[in-house]
């Protein structure tokens, strides 16, 4: 492998890695806050790109609005899985993940009906490729890497800086005992499943342009983020963003040099070698 | 949970039935031959499930299964008892070594391990050309044969599958009541509580995982040689979840719950067999039960009774936290 090819694997691989970092911060944040896994990440993620497919190249919207709307559109549907599923089961961790489960199942299956057999495409937003250091990389890819890094520093700022944010984290800590300084804990719940939703429907939104759409393709991005949230500890937002980058970068070096399948094998094994030694990943802290 | 003197005639009942079914011809020996494999993977499933272990990767074993017999006694004429055995053997093996780190922890790290794997036992079929001859399916698999003769005809493969799916329930049956079933409720109910009566839960966990691995393959070697025909893509996430769905749906409070589970929810899914309807149907039917009627399909009678099962019925389904 030439060092050009290498530095363009390594750029790609930040770009696939902030597509990760996106889904796997909604999936640590909501572990953190209520010890569930949501399942539905991969078929939020999916939605968000078919969002862009029927809102910008349907509709004819400008792309950065079907951005946003396929972010409030999918937000308000976690807002409404909490109020529908996760509430009324009443934090039994086995039924929640399994209706989630279901909840992904029926996304993904009632999606070809919907959505139609066919594989859909939505021409490129930006057209074009940019010389970086020697190596060409098309704009399309490097455009997700501010659009992550900014949805990643709002959400940072937000947990750490707002009155919201501090009652995320007082769930996290300890959920009774926010309920007893005031916290209303059904809703902050409820905001938590919005930001996941909205994160991983921004990142269907992302990739929309680069992929072709078919309703099974939130499978791959949800078992990627499982790697990285298991590999950085779970509930730990450092740790997925650090995965992310990793598994971005393990992703688009390997896969260049060996092939796509390797890469997922080759991070598998090494999530459970982890698993054997370092049983809490990364960041996390004991369970 | 069941009146003791009424379980085995409904059991005698059952089996008496399903004797019969090859007198409805071909079409329902198929199918019935398939539920039937469904319960052994349904009911295989119970052990983890029962000790608070969300496995969601059932399919990934039951495809070692398949493909290890089919694999043996396609190229070296291994005989079906053997290369059955061999099948679920590799599952249990390969079981321990994944269950084994993952097991230490977390309920859900485990779970999240086990999606994982249905991909990478997917993946390894269908790249491992040279083996599995990958995504163009394995063909010319062996008839099933028992004590050196060939099962030739669908009747005799259907009563093969009756006959492993008896063997089957009846050991997990007897595990359940033994003082083993009974440590693996207590992990289920209450790990930490367990875990200072000096259980050694994560072995415990490890154990009710490898059981269930060997029982998938068994499902999956008979599949093998029954469809004679194997595709990477059919061991996926879909027939995973399904086996899950079978359980809750069934209900998980007493074992004949994913045998129930499996039955009903096969039968009724039937018509749209391998088409997208049949997954729409397979969750609504997992969101409504978990919804509405938590304790499964088995707590119905007793809820629209009231009196029969009564009590047992209406009180929640204990489901551990962790």
């Amino acid at each position: 492998m030439t060092a050009a090819l290498l530095l363009q694997s390594a750029i790609i691989g930040v770009s696939i890695g902030s597509i990760y970092i996106l889904m796997a911060l909604g999936l640590t944040l909501m572990f953190g806050m209520m010890h569930i896994i949501n399942f539905a990440h991969g078929a939020v993620y999916m939605l968000g790109a078919f969002v862009i497919y029927y809102v910008f190249f349907q509709g004819g919207v400008p792309y950065f609005v079907a951005f946003l709307v396929a972010m409030v559109l999918l937000g308000a549907f976690g807002y409404l899985v909490e109020r529908s599923v996760y509430r009324p089961i009443k934090g039994g961790i086995e039924p929640t993940l399994v209706a989630l489960l279901a909840l992904t199942t029926f996304l993904q299956a009632a999606g070809y009906p919907v959505f139609g057999q066919l594989d859909k495409h939505v021409p490129p937003v930006f057209e074009g490729t940019r010389n970086i250091l020697g190596v060409m990389i098309s704009v399309e890819r490097l455009m997700i890497i501010p659009v992550a890094a900014v949805l990643v520093v709002g959400l940072y700022l937000f947990i750490n800086k707002t009155r919201l944010g501090a009652a995320m984290r007082a769930i996290e800590q300890d959920k009774e005992a926010a309920a007893l300084q005031g916290v209303n804990v059904h809703v902050v719940n409820g905001l938590a499943f919005a930001i996941g939703f909205a994160l991983a429907a921004a990142a269907g939104a992302l990739m929309a342009p680069i992929f072709k759409l078919d309703p099974m393709m939130g499978e791959q991005p949800l078992l990627k983020a499982f790697i990285i949230i298991i590999l950085g500890g779970l509930g730990s937002i450092p740790g997925a963003i650090l995965g992310g980058l990793m598994l971005g970068l393990i992703d688009s070096i390997v896969a260049t040099a060996l092939g796509a399948e390797p890469a997922f094998l080759l991070s598998f094994v090494f999530i459970i070698g982890l698993l054997l030694f370092k049983p809490t990943g990364l960041f996390g802290h004991a369970p | 949970m069941l009146r003791r003197a009424t379980t085995p005639t409904v059991l005698v009942v059952a089996l008496g039935l399903a004797l019969l079914v090859p007198l409805l011809g071909d079409y329902y020996i198929h199918v019935f031959a398939l539920v039937f494999t469904n319960i052994i993977l349904a009911a295989s499933l119970r052990p983890s499930l029962t000790c608070g272990q969300l496995n969601i990767g059932h399919s990934a074993f039951m495809c070692l299964g398949a493909y290890t017999s089919a694999l043996l006694a396609k190229h070296y004429g291994v005989p079906f008892e053997l290369s059955l055995l061999s099948g679920a053997l590799l599952a249990t093996v390969v079981g321990l070594v994944v269950g084994y780190p993952a097991l230490r922890l977390r309920g859900v790290y485990f779970a999240m391990v086990t999606v994982a794997f249905v991909e990478v036992i997917r993946l390894v079929a269908a790249i491992w050309v040279p083996l599995t001859r990958g995504n163009s399916g394995l063909s010319g698999i062996p008839k099933p044969n028992l004590l050196g003769v060939t099962l030739a005809t669908k009747p005799s493969q259907y009563y093969l599958v009756v006959g492993l799916t008896v063997v089957t329930l009846f050991i997990l049956w007897r595990l359940e009541r033994s003082r083993l079933g009974l440590t693996w409720k207590s992990i289920g109910l209450a790990d930490n509580l367990a875990q200072s009566l000096g259980v050694n839960i994560a072995a415990h966990k490890l154990l009710a995982f490898a059981v269930g691995c060997f029982f998938a393959g068994v499902a999956g070697a008979f599949y093998a040689h029954f469809i004679r025909f194997l595709f990477p893509p059919e061991f996926g996430f879909l027939v995973a979840t399904n086996i899950l769905v079978y359980n809750f749906v069934g209900g998980r409070g007493h074992f004949v719950g994913p045998i129930v589970g499996a039955v009903f929810l096969s039968l009724l899914s039937e018509p749209f067999r391998g088409s997208a309807y049949e997954t729409i149907f397979f969750s609504i039917a997992m969101l409504l039960t978990i919804l509405f009627l938590p304790g499964g399909i088995i707590t119905l009678p007793g809820k629209l009774a009231g009196l029969r099962w009564g009590r047992a019925a209406s009180a929640p389904t204990p489901s551990p936290a962790g």
